[in-house]
């Protein structure tokens, strides 16, 4: 069951917001400090305590990481006391969390609807900006037994990876993205002690050795390979275009099209041309995307935000503006003048 | 103010535009390539382009070939010689003293400003636009731009280019 909804009231950037999901594609579009990271991040959250039954709240502290791990910190800063709300729905079910910027602990949110919502479990990965396996030896025991200064995001990723192979026969379209993907990094992955190798004719590569965006595309197989990434599963990616030559874009999106059309429900937030006009080029008809343009209001300051269907429909779409001001200025300069 | 059609396309001309691909007052159109018109400026010679695939008389599966060869270079190779070839019969009729500016219109208005900006960069490289350095003392062709029509007239008014 996909995440079909969020309302944000008061919570960090928003003053006040409604997004509706495909269940297919989700494209986050928008300038720095627009709040999409933080979409992400409080979805995956909702997502995750499903599976690890940790209060909402908590996961929240974990993921945030708000100085001195006050929840209030997450309320959106206003002159007076004040209270934020979350609400998440998938079809019909609806999960609802609020608490006022003077909570620190966790379990000062009051919080509903939260047996229902996690008597549906949900499989979930977040893939942050900063690429994680390459630093995954004794990270994570690192990370439960010290108070490491680390959003939870870096410590659930490497969780994620290390996960064994899924037991039974891998069906067909897992082997052909498997395989799509073997062929972009040259090899497979392999674990041996915890630390992370490419696996190929020429023996085996430790991951501090592999260039970062193959350590992605790799980190990428083992969720396929393990079956993190099934049918009903949901991932987010952040800035997935970071440290990745742009002639890889186009066979990651076809894998990120194949894995909706498998029924993954995909999240991602880019600042990059390519990766859209990939979406663009290479949707099928049935394919189910949406562009998510996210924007500050120039009269009240305040995040606001469009839906779109199409690329072209995009608005504000400020990778677009960007490059049609590079092009204005490269034709003044082509023509030697203007006109 | 002259104006000159090209299949489906209407441009206006600010001064006088010699029609260059004609075969009869070009001569030489059996082996070489000509640009659609050449015009002189005061200051500057242009080399006018026009590529139309989205003419209505172009069957669908026509217009997506050739969008599809645009965007992958293979237009370029056409390009580039239609330009390389106008020069040379200009030097040949001893007419270059003035800096050329090659000016290309593809007629596709879904191409974007990165698109644009894409196509235009890969043409310079493939005329080329710059030589190696320390051997080439000057350029054959000053600059080059690849346009849509929004853009052509936006950046170019004074000749102004109009579907029929």
């Amino acid at each position: 069951m996909s995440i079909t909804e969020i309302r944000l009231d008061k919570f960090t950037a928003f003053e006040k917001l409604k997004m509706e999901f495909s269940p297919g594609v989700n494209v986050f579009v928008g300038a720095n400090g627009t709040g999409k990271t933080h979409i992400l991040k409080v979805l995956y959250s909702a997502c995750d305590i499903t599976k690890s039954q940790m209060d909402f709240a908590e996961k929240l502290i974990r993921v945030f990481l708000p100085s001195g791990r006050a929840l209030g910190r997450l309320v959106k800063r206003h002159k007076v006391s004040s209270r934020c709300t979350i609400e998440i729905f998938r079809a019909n079910l609806k999960m609802r969390a609020s608490f006022s910027n003077h909570s620190v602990a966790a379990k000062k949110a009051t919080i509903t609807g939260l047996k229902e919502w996690n008597n549906q479990k949900i499989e979930s990965v977040f893939i942050p900006v900063k690429e994680m396996l390459s630093n995954a030896p004794g990270f994570r025991s690192l990370y439960s037994q010290r108070e490491v200064h680390f959003e939870e995001i870096y410590s659930d990723i490497l969780d994620r990876a290390y996960r064994p192979a899924l037991k039974g026969p891998t069906g067909r379209d897992r082997k052909a993205l498997l395989k799509d993907l073997q062929l972009a990094i040259e090899g497979k992955v392999m674990q041996s002690q915890e630390e992370f190798f490419l696996y190929n004719k020429q023996g085996n590569l430790e991951f501090s050795l592999l260039a970062e965006g193959m350590r992605k595309l790799g980190l990428l197989w083992l969720l396929i390979q393990n079956g993190t990434l099934l049918k009903g599963s949901v991932l987010f990616w952040d800035e997935p275009e970071s440290n990745l030559n742009p002639k890889l874009f186009g066979m990651l999106i076809e894998i990120l099209l194949k894995l909706q059309r498998m029924g993954v429900q995909v999240f991602l937030v880019t600042h990059d041309y390519v990766i859209l006009k990939e979406f663009d080029l290479r949707r099928e008809k049935n394919d189910k995307i949406d562009f998510h343009a996210l924007y500050r209001d120039k009269e009240t300051g305040e995040i606001q935000y469009n839906l779109a269907k199409s690329y072209l429909e995009i608005n504000p779409n400020v990778i677009a503006e960007t490059f049609a001001d590079i092009y204005d200025r490269e034709v003044e300069r082509s023509l030697g003048r203007k006109g | 103010m002259p104006v000159f059609t090209e299949g489906n396309l209407r441009i206006n001309f600010p001064i006088q535009p010699v029609k260059f691909d004609d075969p009869t007052s070009h001569g030489l159109t059996n082996c070489m390539k000509a640009v659609d018109f050449i015009v002189e400026e005061d200051d500057r010679i242009l080399l006018i382009e026009l590529k139309d695939p989205e003419d209505p008389k172009s069957s669908q599966v026509e217009k997506s070939k050739w969008i599809k060869k645009f965007l992958n270079g293979e237009i370029d190779e056409d390009l580039k010689y239609k330009c390389r070839d106008s020069f040379l019969y200009k030097w040949a009729s001893d007419q270059i003293g003035k800096p050329f500016y090659y000016l290309v219109l593809v007629a596709i208005d879904s191409l974007t400003p990165a698109d644009l900006l894409g196509r235009t960069d890969e043409l310079k490289r493939k005329l080329p636009i710059e030589g190696p350095t320390g051997i080439w003392q000057r350029k054959f062709v000053n600059s080059c731009t690849v346009f849509n029509i929004q853009e052509w007239n936006k950046h170019l008014p004074a000749y102004h280019i109009s579907r029929i």
